[in-house]
């Protein structure tokens, strides 16, 4: 969503739509998030209303599908492949392989026994 | 031997004012849970790295200096080589009229 998204290129690694797309999630979901919380608070508070908490319910509901980490997805920062990726190094598994045999990761290395 | 409930309410009194935790002994879900948890946005907006120095804020940071874009001077080379082919962008339309006089169509014209 357009109205999100940084005005200036704002990341330095391999960029593509994908890539943009989720960057713009996570700032909107970081400046979402205690709002969120906020409604999940009211909405798990037994003690509340029943009214005040379905309004909190719908409320969260009705917020913007980008302040949802759900809609975030981990993606290759070398190559913004979006499956199959090592966590660690926020890398897709062939990237990570290269970069490793590579040597460019420290401390890794192919294992042999 | 068995103790007392109220006893027992009162150690988790204790409890709950020395860990500072809500005393809750019905067990009601209070959704505290969810005030317990920290925020995960500031570390999930680092995944991507940030953009480092480019040639422009580093223009901006010291005026005085003379520093070399290579891209954009390429750029602009380009442009130029361009537009003395006579291939260059057209100008830019300011006014409604101007923009429109190119673009109506003739009425018996049919749309290629």
């Amino acid at each position: 969503m357009s109205q999100f998204r940084a005005k200036t290129l704002d990341i330095g690694c391999f960029v593509n739509k994908w890539i943009i797309r989720d960057h713009t999630k996570r700032k909107v979901f970081k400046e979402n998030e205690p709002e969120r919380q906020a409604l999940r608070y009211i909405i798990r508070n037994t003690t509340l209303p029943q009214r005040v908490r379905a309004q909190a319910q719908l409320q969260l509901s009705q917020m913007h599908c980008y302040t949802r980490p759900s809609q975030i997805k981990n993606r290759c920062i070398m190559g913004g492949k979006g499956r199959g990726i090592v966590t660690d190094f926020r890398m897709g598994r062939f990237q990570f392989r290269m970069n490793a045999l590579a040597g460019n990761l420290p401390g890794v290395r192919k294992a042999s026994w | 031997m068995a103790v007392p409930r109220a006893r027992i309410l009162d150690l988790m009194k204790a409890q709950c004012r020395i860990f500072n935790t809500t005393y809750n002994p019905e067990r009601l879900r209070m959704g505290n849970k969810v005030l317990r948890q920290r925020l995960r946005g500031p570390a999930m907006t680092e995944y991507y790295p940030p953009r480092t120095s480019t040639i422009k804020k580093l223009r901006e940071k010291y005026p005085g200096w003379h520093l070399v874009d290579e891209r954009e001077d390429e750029r602009f080379e380009n442009i130029k080589i361009a537009k003395a082919r006579g291939k260059g962008a057209p100008k830019k339309k300011r006014t409604a009229e101007e923009s429109k006089k190119n673009s109506k169509r003739k009425p018996g014209q049919a749309a290629s």
